[in-house]
């Protein structure tokens, strides 16, 4: 009998082993085997920039569609874009809207980790710590400065807060955010290298880091229109000046000749680039979906791409197209006036192609390979030609020429005294479909009587509303209001 | 539940035959795919976040839980997959804390005992059970035919063309509108077709007629028991091969038992269940929404090439949906299931002294599954093949080890006391491969013959959990009148926090035999009754992270100029002191039984308070995620049940038994995270369900309509969304600020019904039985997310759409049945009562009819021979229009579009030898 019950002992002592409840995940790595080392780095920091994928694609929702650029009415008016487009006020509900928040947060959650993380006894090399570091400021500046120009106030983060601590943390005046913006890339410019090695490039660089503060200063000098959104009144025309300058007298970028191949697959990394959104297509998850989201479904399937976008045309606007001169080689460039379908009818509703290469489809719609130009040298350009005609010092002269240069470029004949309405003409000739026209027109001031004019006559079909000063930004995601009742207020003009 | 029914009728799978037999046990069948496990909810839903189904235990083998996911499929497989019902003996379900005390840690969701049948001393008794029927779908969606469709889709056209532009008309020609336009629009121009003399060119096609088809069921089982004094045994074979009701759908499974019990000598008895179990499952991905019963209800009524509508070189229909053919989709694309299971059970069980027991098992349940997927390129619309391959591993090893002592004094004190631990182990590993950019032949159908496989679609990956428990209980009776039960248990869960594993689950219940005592015991109608009064405490640890507890890093990763980069990334809010979800569960009841067994009642009523629950709390995602799970909230359920039996005739040659149970359950939410702010729920669009203090779980949160806008509403300042115009759907601007926005939604029901009930009538006559099973709910909402695939607001005319359009508004003159809006509308869509439905229903699950030859026919080549006919599903009514099954409501209330029933006709035979 004292033989049995031993055997029970034993074999509750066996089953004892309580050490076999501490599992750890198998196909996952713990964060505290994490951060030891530069390689561990420089992988987090690659996880700050994987967070802009996807901006691309909330830009061309959040800025290209909100413009007098598209006319992005779907036939039955239940896409998510089409109350973006239509300056609908129940937007608080809207995905995209929604998901451009979240990621945004989750690109300075990101940056915000590595920064805390960050020290020398891991990262020993002091040069390696500085761009790290410079890597991580940058991106977390660029974040906020979206976060910015869409909803206004947000909350700030300098460091990690945990899901608790940030139930506690409302919404901050703008300037609060700015002086964020502002510190991080003023230390992203001395931080960050000039250049990289071909294998690393892409990466942010300080000469990036100069342009995006450039266009903060130009952004924040914007009028307020009386609401907290992204322009301060600053009149700081000049700090910007000093960026954009300093890029053109001594940064290694240029102007290209052919625009057509500033968007070229086979042209990344051109002379036009200071900073640009990298992708890779392959099936290896970082390939890109912006340059097929303008692109009716239809269109792929006749050209025998093997996947469906599911999208409907974005509609290129009446206004856009008549904009264009004869001459103007851009036009057939980045708009397509329509196409034959399965069935041989010709659809006429014009989209963009400006990014499209059908014969670098790859495996599916999130799999385009082509990097997404950011900042070109046209745009230091053509802000410096804004600084200079909004008060900054400068000379007609080089409003002229920076206008010029792009009108050579696109085939047309020069102009002398460019003034604002022109200069936003040629820029918005430049940029189509590259989501500038927007915030072009929100930092001049001409925003609301520019879009209601252009709605007046555009809207044949009656789907839009006029827009008020409270439409310059977005509202805060509704799922965000409810997390905590009366922890982010609302922005006014929405419901 | 007595499972003798199991073979007097074709069950198909052990939970069909717990439908509608007992009271607070809600058996869904979410779908009519053959094979696809049920939904089993005990005493409503206590879970947010967790998992809430209950507990198998399967001849003492607790088998780890599934959990259902937002469609209401078990993709990770059910742990009832491939178990024979032919080889069950009984089914009990245990629903308080207290009787499931000692499956405690895992019981809160309940627990369903199961027990498989076992030798029996004497000669070999065999039988041989057969079934065929046929069997087909029991509803079709009422859709618009091809005269219909025409008229809608003209009256979109025109509409869009008139408001397109100044100077445009509706009787403008097709002619005249290319002009306009330069370019063939189909937006804006008519098939001029459709309005000539037999509409030459176009075939009308009802899909749903194509799709649906009469199905065959066929089962074979064989089984032997028997034994003698050293050994028991029973064994078994058994062959299902089952039809879907639509094409392309079908399951067989093969499995096998042998139950062997081995009686060493007076002391020591040991045995083995083994039972492996092989099926195939069919399915080339008919459920859901943007799967091919979708396409099918939604498709264009029209063809220019009849069912080969959009493949191989046939463009698809100017006017109709991109999507090719679903028929031949259907016919042409394999999605193949295998799974192939054994469950393997090892016992020895010794006594040591008088009395005293120990027992020790060994559990094994072994899952492979492997999932083949394959389209061909002529029926898919880019003309590019695709393909899958994936599959699963389960493995759950449990070994417990008990020690039982029985003590009997005088027939007065009767004393049980049981302690023991076990140990129990759970790996999951999945993988899968997806093929890129095609095949090279449609011919073959592996993934060798790939172009390319997508890397970021292709992976390995595995998880691993361990659970050990010790328990004990001790039971007391004393003259058999009262009746004492103490348990108590203590878990450790590698699921949760380092310091924070362990939960101690105790209970306590009380029963008193009121028959047994002097003043009752001359009662003469009284035959039995009981008091019982019980509490517990229970717990859960299904969750969908199991390592929720500890902080991980994951990849999101990026490219610098074409070269690949790997991006390391922080994926979750871990919470390091998780710890296990509890429910507490007070239940009394009493046990009637009157007229010597002639009314057998039942009745019990409990509160379930699930705490401390595993929730999913939204948080800021400023914070750099969504949400942060965290042991906070609370959730009551709250009901009754009744239970009858009674024996209206006996004795004669006529018998009748009616067994009747009938439950009430309602839930509130009581507790949420930190500050009790709401949580909104439910995808597409904005959100429609709202779990809410005060509120029952899931309440639905939808915007009111209140008939059809009109132009003097409009002109008094009625509350529009977006751009309404006349003849848009109106709807109640319920916070009153002039708008119609997301802030006007208000609750709408919920999806937990108030009553659920089933009935069996059995009557016997000589040598025919016949049993009839009714069973039903009521007070239940479903929401119809399939809706928005075929009655949403600005439905393109494309799309096939639900019936009742046909009676929409036209014009102030001809403004339909007021409900049904204008069919061109350009104001989007926002959540309302459209898709809103009641989930009541009734059903005759089930008669049967059987007759016993063996007593006619005399014969010594068998000892019995039964022969019966069953009619499944042939009568019912349900109010919901918007999907093909009231049942399939998931947790949240939502419909995705879920595969109907089946009715069918059945007939079989019973021997045995």
């Amino acid at each position: 009998m004292k033989k049995y019950i031993t055997l029970i002992l034993l074999s509750v002592l066996a089953l004892s082993c309580s050490e076999d409840l501490d599992q750890t995940p198998i196909s996952e790595q713990g964060s505290n085997n994490f951060y030891r080392n530069t390689a561990d780095f420089e992988s987090a920091v690659t996880g700050i920039y994987s967070t802009l994928q996807s901006y691309p694609v909330y830009q061309f929702y959040l800025s290209e569609t909100r413009s007098d650029n598209l006319y992005a009415v779907s036939p039955t008016g239940v896409r998510a874009y089409d109350p973006i487009n239509a300056f609908d006020r129940s937007l608080a509900t809207n995905t995209i809207i929604a998901d451009n928040w979240n990621t945004d947060f989750t690109g300075i959650f990101r940056a915000n980790t590595v920064l805390d993380q960050l020290t020398s006894e891991v990262v020993p090399d002091a040069a390696t710590l500085d761009r790290l570091k410079g890597e991580a400021k940058f991106l977390r500046a660029f974040f906020y400065f979206d976060l910015v120009r869409t909803y206004g106030k947000v909350p700030v983060f300098n460091r990690v807060y945990t899901p608790t601590e940030t139930l506690e943390v409302p919404r901050a005046p703008v300037a609060e955010v700015y002086d964020l913006i502002l510190a991080d890339l003023i230390e992203a410019t001395t931080l960050l290298p000039d250049s990289y090695g071909s294998d690393s490039l892409g990466k942010v660089t300080s000469w990036a880091a100069k342009a995006i503060l450039g266009q903060v200063y130009l952004t924040r000098s914007g009028p307020t229109y009386g609401i907290e959104g992204p322009g301060l009144d600053s009149d700081e025309y000049n700090l910007a000046l000093e960026q954009f300058n300093d890029i053109i007298e001594n940064g290694p970028f240029g102007f290209a000749d052919d625009y057509a191949r500033i968007f070229d697959y086979n042209n990344e990394h051109n002379e036009e680039i200071v900073f640009n959104i990298e992708y890779l297509s392959g099936g290896v998850g970082v390939g890109a979906e912006y340059p097929s989201v303008p692109v009716p479904d239809g269109y792929l399937r006749v050209n025998s791409v093997g996947f469906s976008n599911g999208e409907t045309a974005k509609q290129v606007s009446a206004d856009l197209i008549n904009t264009y001169e004869e001459e103007d080689i851009r036009a057939d460039l980045d708009i397509l006036q329509g196409y034959t379908d399965q069935n041989g009818n010709f659809n006429p509703v014009p989209f963009y192609t400006k990014y499209l290469n059908l014969d670098r489809a790859g495996q599916d719609r999130f799999d385009w390979g082509l990097n997404y130009p950011l900042i070109r040298y046209t745009d230091i350009i053509t802000m410096k030609a804004e600084a200079i005609l909004m008060g900054g010092t400068g000379t007609q002269a080089e409003v002229d020429a920076a206008v010029n240069a792009i009108r050579d470029r696109a085939g047309l004949t020069p102009i002398a005294g460019v003034d604002l309405t022109t200069l936003l003409q040629e820029k918005r000739l430049e940029f189509a479909g590259e989501s500038r026209r927007w915030y072009d027109l929100v930092r001049t001031g001409t925003v609301v009587n520019t879009i209601n004019s252009w709605i007046e006559i555009e809207d044949v079909q009656n789907r839009m509303q006029t827009m008020d000063e409270n439409q310059i930004l977005f509202p805060v995601p509704s799922s965000q209001i409810t997390v905590k009742e009366n922890l982010y207020d609302q922005n006014p003009g929405y419901n | 539940m007595d499972t003798e029914i199991l073979n007097q009728r074709p069950i198909s799978k052990v939970d069909q035959a717990m439908v509608g037999q007992m009271a607070g046990v809600r058996v869904k069948q979410t779908s009519g795919v053959p094979g696809k496990s049920f939904s089993v909810q005990v005493r409503g839903t206590g879970s947010i976040s967790a998992g809430n189904q209950p507990l198998y235990v399967i001849d003492g083998f607790p088998l780890e839980p599934a959990t259902q996911n937002g469609s209401g499929d078990f993709g990770s497989g059910n742990p009832l997959d491939n178990i024979n019902p032919g080889d069950i003996e009984s089914i009990q379900v245990l629903k308080d804390a207290a009787a499931a005390s000692i499956y405690g840690s895992r019981a809160s969701n309940g627990v369903v005992l199961i027990k498989t049948k076992s030798g029996k001393l004497g000669k070999p008794k065999l039988s041989f059970n057969t079934y065929y029927g046929i069997n087909q779908t029991v509803k079709k969606l009422d859709v618009l035919n091809a005269e219909e469709w025409i008229d809608r889709a003209s009256e979109i056209i025109d509409s869009r063309w008139v408001s397109s532009g100044t100077g445009r008309t509706a009787d403008q020609t097709s002619a005249e509108r290319q002009a306009i336009l330069g370019g063939f629009d189909t937006n804006f121009i008519k098939d001029d077709r459709w309005f000539q003399e037999g509409h030459p060119g176009l075939d009308y096609i009802d899909w749903q007629d194509e799709f649906f088809r009469t199905g065959e069921v066929k089962s074979y089982q064989l089984s032997a028991r028997g034994g003698n004094e050293f050994v028991n045994y029973f064994i078994s074979g058994e062959h299902l091969n089952q039809d879907g009701i639509a094409r392309g759908v079908n399951y067989k499974r093969y499995s096998a038992r042998a139950n062997i019990e081995i009686t060493a000598n007076e002391k020591l008895k040991f045995g083995i269940n083994i039972a492996p179990s092989y099926s195939v499952t069919q399915d080339p991905g008919v459920e859901g929404k943007d799967n091919l019963m979708h396409y099918v209800v939604s498709a264009t009524p029209i063809s220019e090439n009849g069912l080969d509508y959009n493949i191989g070189d046939n463009a698809p229909y100017a006017w109709g949906r991109s999507v090719p053919s679903p028929i031949r989709t259907i016919e042409n694309t394999i999605g193949e299931n295998k799974i192939f299971r054994t469950l393997t059970t090892l016992f020895g069980e010794y006594e040591i002294s008088e009395g005293l027991r120990i027992k020790s098992s060994l559990n094994l349940d072994n899952t492979e599954a492997k999932n083949k997927y394959f389209k061909p390129s002529f029926v898919d619309r880019n003309r590019q093949a695709s393909g899958s391959f994936s599959s699963y591993q389960k493995q759950n090893f449990v070994n417990e080890n008990t020690v039982n002592y029985d003590l009997n004094f005088n027939d007065t004190h009767t004393l049980s006391l049981l302690g023991g631990a076990s140990y129990s182990i759970f790996k999951y590993d999945n993988q899968r491969i997806l093929a890129a950019e095609g095949f090279g032949s449609d011919d073959i159908t592996t993934i060798n013959a790939a172009n390319n496989i997508s890397a970021s679609g292709t992976y390995t990956l595995e998880t691993k959990k361990v659970l050990i428990s010790y328990f004990g209980r001790a039971q007391y009776g004393y003259q058999d009148k009262y009746l004492v039960t103490a348990s108590i248990r203590r878990d450790g869960s590698s699921n949760f926090g380092r310091d924070t594993k362990w939960g101690v689950f105790p209970s306590a219940s009380l029963g008193w035999n009121i028959d047994k005592e002097k003043f009752i015991s001359n009662v003469e109608f009284i035959s039995n009754m009981k008091l019982r009064a019980s509490w517990g405490l229970a717990g859960n640890n299904t969750f969908s992270d199991d390592y929720a507890s500890i902080s991980r890093i994951g990849f999101s990763n990026y490219s610098y100029n074409g070269n690949f980069a790997t991006g390391q990334v922080p994926i979750n809010s871990a919470n390091p002191n998780l710890s296990w979800e509890e429910s507490e569960t007070i239940n009394f009841g009493t046990d009637i039984g009157l007229f010597k067994g002639r009314i057998f009642t039942s009745f019990d009523y409990y509160v379930k308070t699930n705490k401390d629950l595993l929730l999913s709390v939204p948080v800021p995602t400023a914070s750099g995620f969504s949400s942060a799970v965290t042991n906070i909230g609370k959730v009551e359920n709250r009901g009754w049940e009744l239970e009858l039996t009674t024996r209206n005739l006996q004795g004669g040659e006529f018998t009748w038994t009616t067994n009747f149970n009938l439950s009430h359950n309602t839930n509130e939410v009581k507790q949420l995270g930190p500050d009790n702010s709401p949580i909104l729920g439910g995808s597409f669009d904005i959100e429609h369900n709202i779990l809410q203090v005060g509120q029952p779980l899931y309440s639905l949160y939808v915007v009111q309509q209140d008939g059809i806008l009109s132009a003097q509403d409009i002109a008094n300042g009625a509350a529009l969304y977006g751009n309404q115009t006349e003849g848009d759907p109106k709807y109640v601007d319920a916070n009153g600020d002039g708008v119609i926005s997301p802030a006007d939604r208000v609750l709408s029901g919920h999806p937990n019904p108030d009553y659920v009930y089933g009935m069996t009538n059995t009557f016997t006559y000589k040598g025919f039985d016949l049993t009839v099973l009714l069973q039903g709910q009521s007070g239940g909402k479903i929401y119809s997310t399939f809706g928005r695939a075929i009655d949403r607001t600005g439905q393109g005319y494309q799309d096939n759409h639900l019936g009742f359009i046909r009676d929409r508004w036209r014009s102030p003159e001809d403004p339909g049945n007021g409900i049904e809006g204008k069919a061109y509308s350009t104001f989007g869509r926002i959540k309302n009562t459209d898709w809103l439905y009641s989930s009541d229903y009734w059903r005759i699950r089930n008669i049967t009819l059987g007759y016993d030859l063996g007593s006619v026919i005399k014969t010594n080549i068998f000892s019995g021979l039964r022969i019966y006919v069953t009619a499944e599903n042939w009568f019912g009514d349900d109010n919901y229009y918007g999907g093909f099954n009231p049942e399939a409501v998931n947790s949240n209330g939502d419909d995705y579009g879920a595969f109907p029933l089946s009715k069918s006709i059945v007939t079989g035979l019973n021997f045995t030898f």
